[in-house]
């Protein structure tokens, strides 16, 4: 059978903008000019009579015809602030960002929909704007949302082990500020969708963008008033989604389009309405102290972080919990005695917040990394030498780290060992002393990521819901489902390479299924795919591989001992003669009864199938309630050369060593983190939204959101441990996002090492060329 | 008023009726089923939609069909041989050159011509040859590393 | 306030695919609506896309792509003449260019994408004069001129007089730019070009340079300097130009040249850039674009 990689490479893909349906309708939004607005009302009459158009749906109708979207979080807790407004598919009343949604046309063709929608006219009240999280927190700041009695969405606490301890024993205490711009994925395709409601059976099915798509009817369903029961989605061929298409939001009004015409509607957003109501994220601001020892032993931290969490989100929650990981990752790698650290969110308006590869768990290494550097420029120590300092030992796990997370296995010092080795650190210092000479300057950045991986929450739609079924056919191919829909991540391979690996068949034989909501699930988000789904299909292929062996058993009259199973083929290993491919085991266990057919004593157990359903959790999360399983672990050594009178900043030399636990295919995983790398790289130097004062979104396409072209990105060397974790079926642990976030803080901190004869401090991103030439002429004053 | 225009796309001849304003993109993908062709920006600024005119890449969202009239065109499904995976293909697939493969249909037209018109290029020159492609899934490491591969293969003679 | 719209779509057309140029001034003379001439649509469609232009449907076009009088690179004796719609990668790959005025095929060898440059024209970058037309600074050294054609007239317009403003032209509803027109270098005049984008590559760019120098006996015989996106229209920095012509040419000289650059642009701020660091690159670029030519 072709796999997916010869199909795709031979143009065979079937992305949502390649579907078409007989009697297919297109709906195009109408989104607002304005960032902060009252709607006043509607007129689509001039839309309505362009010829063509089958329908207009305004607020008016969503309010009418669907239900507020489904909360998908509740992170509320005595002492915390947590608030969720209620919002539509649609501006409803009010608009409050440039671009929000706030009507949809509905044509015969895109073309049509696309020009009606200009002329669908709407009456708004301006409104006063606010664009910045510090001015919204301010007494009389403009107010989004008019129940709430600020503009603070979202105020969480965390104590972990004795903070006042800790800063009582410090021999010294730094003050650390530390802010990132607001970025997001921005995958070349954006989103799309196909809704088709059929009147007779009441029923709707959605194809499309979807990377989620159990999580997806659940919301679709609830939004539409819906049975769950009553809708489908498949997920097509996606163009990448990075956690960007995790929210169902867009889609509900497509599928209310189609309830209303009878047809099938179908909507593909393009780039320029991506960037203006993408999930946004990043953009925070962390303030604190670390206190710590003269000899480097790190003690412990106080600190806030705020989030711009542009309006309250269309994922209802699932933006804001975030924050929770954000604080929590402030641990990182090391040994702490206390940390007090508060996560604030901020609503503004700009566009929502959602998951972007990191989510949450990005920005406590971030921030924990660059004050690590500082903390090594006040002792006079290498960077590398106060992570050494500090790391979890290898004889330490499984650890209890002091943010609660239990983590798994790792060998921290080895990993960076490596790294160091691999990047040649020492050449490169002395290369860079003998450039400061001549006036140039190169610098060497060094940090480490713990990338926590296996997500499940509490009180929120991610808990850890997983399935997977592995069927034998009658032809002796093997059909493999889960939740782990396939985003170029390389989910189809990997389950194809553990249920051939398990049930000794040959990969060609192993059909994985496109990804519906058929399957209960959460789909590949926060690099969950190699520890919930990955481990539901081992135990399923697992659990079939004894059946296979009993049955096979019974087939070939030997002992199960003396079955063995290779390339298709299971023989037993006395007689090579007595052997069954696996298309004869499958006919003969299926096809019965009578004497070529399964025993009685097998029949009579109601469980003879080849087919096995299954389910898996965190053994871990059930007895602690930890929200992560597995704890992917990086060591990521750049160098680059600033031109300190332009503040252009080049990558000389990236070196990445990674601890993955148990690799299913290296290929896949260098590929991520190749992919993941450039991205950081990308944020550390380049990319951001940028909003006017009044609210406009500048960066509305990739002329002004720059993402790293080939010749922006720099040769890559990765390098390799793997420690398999202990609770997970097969040792895998999940990974993808540990590469994105150690990048962006090493970027920095090379940077900040190659402008230490200027004294700047590199706390700020992306760190753009202008910016950098500031800092420089800022220190030369 | 629709124009009639001839093209030939991937060796086939074709005389089409398009409306002035459609984009050769459009008339590739909705006339022609031409999917390999993606849509991105449709601004020029990702390299999605990158077709082969007259042998050379540009991006089919800023053609205007009617400007195409008489142009040789090639897209992927022009690669394929009776549908063997071209040689450029086989590279890319066992070099994990593309992961969501959306914007690997541009790349891979972007590559063809690149090794076509030069010998055996360096990483500097190929990195330089595939700026107007944007990738956001590989981080570009092994899309070089399957356009070096495939330069070997073209040296050896394995090519069309 | 207009709707905020993803992707705006292309007004109907009527398409005009003259087949030399008298045809195509003869229906620029009698198209009696809105008429663009198009020729790589490289920036027509974009700003329709994003909103910054729109038209009505029924828009004419005159589309010169591949017109044969306008496509030629000519060396005519001293002079080097480029057809208006000659492609930005012919422009890369021309022996004529290459031996003649390298200075313009390095500085269009950086522009955009390969991809647009294989449909952009020269013509198109001039007459969309954005003052950060990447073509314009190596072409103001060279001291180019535009020929400008209507039905009833031609003309030669030195460049520097071509531009009016930020996206505005001399060109009037029925001209036509046909050829841009500049003599070769000679052996003791050297020039230099740098872009400066905020990235690597397939960026706009914040600030261009390009400098034109000639040394006589280790004194700047003459100078000619000219920078993209540091005001209103690509410029020639007069001032400077006039500053250094008569002084040594060494690196304190060309230092307090450059400073004078820096007083002389006047950009602006946008989303790309602050003017401040704009002056202040202005200041730097001239002098590392001098002293290349000078060493």
């Amino acid at each position: 059978m072709e796999n997916r990689e010869t199909r795709i490479i031979s143009g065979k893909g079937q992305y949502i903008d390649d579907l078409e349906f007989h009697d297919m309708a297109y709906l195009a939004f109408v989104g607002s000019p304005h960032a902060h607005a009252k709607i006043l009302g509607y007129d689509v009459r001039k839309a309505l009579e362009t010829p063509g158009v089958l329908t207009v749906i305004t607020g008016k109708e969503i309010v009418e015809l669907t239900n507020p979207l489904p909360v998908q979080a509740d992170l509320s807790a005595p002492g915390w602030t947590w608030r969720l407004a209620k919002v539509y598919a649609l501006a409803v009343d009010k608009v409050r960002w440039y671009g929000e949604p706030v009507a949809a046309v509905i044509a015969e063709d895109e073309h049509t929909a696309i020009k009606a929608a200009e002329l669908v006219e709407i009456q708004y009240e301006p409104l006063p704007v606010v664009t910045d999280m510090t001015e919204a927190m301010k007494p009389g700041a403009p107010l989004l949302y008019d129940d709430w009695e600020d503009n603070k969405q979202v105020h969480l606490k965390f104590d972990f082990g004795d903070v006042d301890a800790a800063f009582k024993e410090a021999d010294h205490v730094l003050k650390v500020s530390y802010r990132e711009g607001r970025v997001s994925a921005f995958p070349l395709e954006a989103r799309g969708f196909i809704a088709s409601y059929d009147k007779n059976m009441e029923s709707l099915t959605m194809w499309g963008t979807f990377q989620t798509p159990f999580m997806a009817r659940h919301n679709i369903a609830e939004t539409l008033g819906l049975p769950e029961v009553k809708v489908k989605v498949i997920a097509v061929d996606i163009g990448g989604a990075f956690g960007n298409k995790i929210h169902t939001w867009k889609e509900n009004v497509v599928a209310l389009g189609s309830k209303l015409i009878g047809r099938p509607v179908k909507w593909v957003e393009l780039q320029r309405e991506w960037f203006a109501t993408g999930p946004h994220q990043r953009d925070v601001v962390w303030d604190g102290e670390i206190a710590f020892k003269n000899d480097g032993t790190l003690l412990g931290v106080k600190a806030t972080v705020i989030h711009d969490l542009g309006v309250e989100s269309t994922n209802k929650g699932i933006a804001a919990t975030s924050i929770f990981p954000a604080c929590s990752a402030v641990a990182n790698a090391y040994h702490w005695k206390g940390m007090h650290i508060e996560g604030l969110g901020i609503v503004t308006n700009k566009s929502f917040y959602c998951a972007y590869r990191g989510y949450g768990k990005d920005k406590g290494v971030k921030f924990i990394e660059h004050v690590l550097d500082q903390v090594a420029k006040e002792l006079h120590m290498t960077p590398e030498a106060v992570r050494f300092k500090n790391f979890i030992q290898p004889d330490e796990f499984p650890y209890k780290q002091i943010n609660n997370y239990t983590y798994d296995s790792g060998d921290y010092p080895a990993t960076m060992n490596k790294a160091l080795e691999m990047a040649d650190v020492d050449s490169w210092r002395e290369k860079q002393k003998e450039l400061r000479e001549q006036e140039k300057y190169i610098g060497i950045g060094v940090a480490f990521t713990i990338e926590p991986a296996g997500v499940a929450i509490r009180n929120c739609q991610m808990g850890g819901i997983t399935e997977a079924r592995v069927k034998i056919a009658y032809d002796g191919t093997v059909e493999v489902h889960s939740d782990r829909t396939e985003i170029g991540q390389g989910a189809d391979r990997s389950h194809a390479i553990i249920v051939s690996d398990i049930l000794g068949c040959n990969i060609e034989d192993v059909m994985v299924a496109p990804v519906t909501s058929d399957w209960i699930g959460q789909g590949p988000l926060s690099s969950r795919g190699a520890v919930y789904p990955a481990s539901a299909v081992a135990k399923a292929a697992k659990m079939l591989r004894e059946k296979v062996l009993t049955y096979s058993s019974v087939f070939l009259e030997d002992e199960r001992e003396n079955i063995e199973i290779h390339d298709g083929m299971i023989y037993s290993i006395n007689d090579r003669q007595k052997r069954l491919t696996y298309k004869e085991l499958a006919q003969r266990a299926y096809f019965f009864p009578g004497p070529r057919g399964l025993p009685k004593e097998i029949l009579k157990k109601h469980d003879h199938l080849l087919d096995v359903t299954t389910t898996w959790y965190s053994d871990v999360t059930a007895e602690t309630g930890a929200s992560y399983t597995t704890f992917c672990s990086s060591a990521d050594i750049a160098v680059v050369e600033v031109d300190t009178e332009t503040g252009i900043t080049q990558v000389l030399k990236y070196v990445h060593v990674h601890d993955a636990g148990k690799i299913t295919d290296k290929q896949i995983v260098d590929g991520q983190i190749h992919g993941g790398i450039v991205q950081g790289i990308g944020e550390a130097l380049s990319e951001e939204l940028v909003y006017s004062e009044n609210g406009k979104l500048l960066s509305t396409s990739h002329a002004d959101y720059l993402m790293p072209t080939a010749v922006d990105a720099p040769d890559i060397l990765v390098g390799h441990l793997e420690t398999p974790s202990p609770f997970t079926e097969l040792g895998t642990k999940g990974m993808g996002e540990a590469p994105i976030i150690g990048s962006k803080a090493v970027i920095l901190s090379a940077l900040e090492d190659a402008l230490s004869p200027f004294n700047v401090r590199v706390n700020e991103s992306p760190a753009t060329r202008e910016k950098v030439r500031k800092w420089v002429l800022g220190a030369k004053k | 008023m629709k124009a009639p225009i001839q093209l030939t796309v991937n060796q086939k001849e074709y005389a089409l009726e398009v409306e002035p304003s459609a984009m050769l993109l459009e008339v590739l993908r909705d006339q022609l089923k031409l999917k390999s062709v993606h849509r991105g920006c449709l601004e020029g600024e990702c390299g999605v939609c990158t077709v082969l005119l007259n042998s050379e890449p540009v991006n089919s969202c800023l053609i205007l069909a009617v400007q195409a009239d008489g142009a040789k065109i090639i897209t992927l499904e022009g690669l394929l041989k009776h549908g063997e995976l071209h040689p450029l293909m086989k590279s890319f697939v066992e070099n994990l050159g593309f992961q969501c493969g959306y914007c690997t249909s541009g790349f891979l037209m972007t590559a063809y011509s690149l090794l076509n018109n030069s010998k055996k290029p360096t990483e500097e020159e190929i990195r330089k040859g595939i700026e107007g492609n944007l990738c956001r899934c590989t981080g570009y490491v092994n899309i070089v590393k399957s356009i070096q591969a495939a330069a070997e293969e073209k040296d050896s003679g394995n090519w069309w | 306030m207009k709707n905020f719209i993803g992707s705006r779509v292309l007004p109907d057309l009527v398409y005009h695919h003259p087949r030399d140029m008298r045809e195509a001034l003869g229906l620029l003379n009698e198209i009696a609506g809105e008429c663009k001439i198009i020729s790589g649509c490289t920036d027509l469609i974009p700003a329709i896309r994003r909103g910054a232009w729109s038209f009505d449907d029924g828009l004419n076009v005159v589309d010169i792509k591949g017109m044969k009088e306008l496509t030629s690179i000519k060396k005519d004796g001293d002079t080097i003449c480029i057809g208006a719609a000659t492609r930005l990668s012919e422009i890369v790959h021309s022996p004529v260019i290459r031996e003649h005025t390298p200075v313009l095929a390095d500085a269009v060898n950086e522009m955009a994408s390969l991809q647009v440059r294989n449909s952009a024209t020269i013509g198109g970058n001039i007459c969309t004069a954005s003052p950060a037309a990447d073509t314009a600074p190596p072409l103001l050294v060279l001291d180019a001129q535009a020929k400008v054609k209507s039905f009833d007239k031609e003309e030669l317009v030195p460049l520097n007089q071509f531009f009016v403003g930020p996206g505005e032209t001399v060109l009037g509803s029925k001209d036509i730019l046909t050829e841009i027109q500049f003599p070769i270098l000679r052996p003791d005049e050297k020039t230099y070009r740098i872009k400066l984008g905020r990235r690597n590559a397939f960026t706009l760019s914040v600030i261009s340079v390009a400098t034109w120098v000639k040394v006589k006996d280790g004194v700047f015989d003459s100078v000619r300097i000219a920078l993209g996106a540091v005001a209103p229209i690509p410029m020639r920095a007069k001032n400077a130009e006039e500053y250094l012509t008569g002084k040594e040419a060494t690196a304190q000289v060309i230092d307090k040249g450059a400073k004078v650059v820096e007083g002389e642009v006047k950009p602006i701020s946008d989303v790309r850039a602050n003017a401040e660091y704009r002056k202040d690159m202005a200041y730097i670029l001239t002098k590392r674009a001098l002293m290349a030519c000078v060493n």
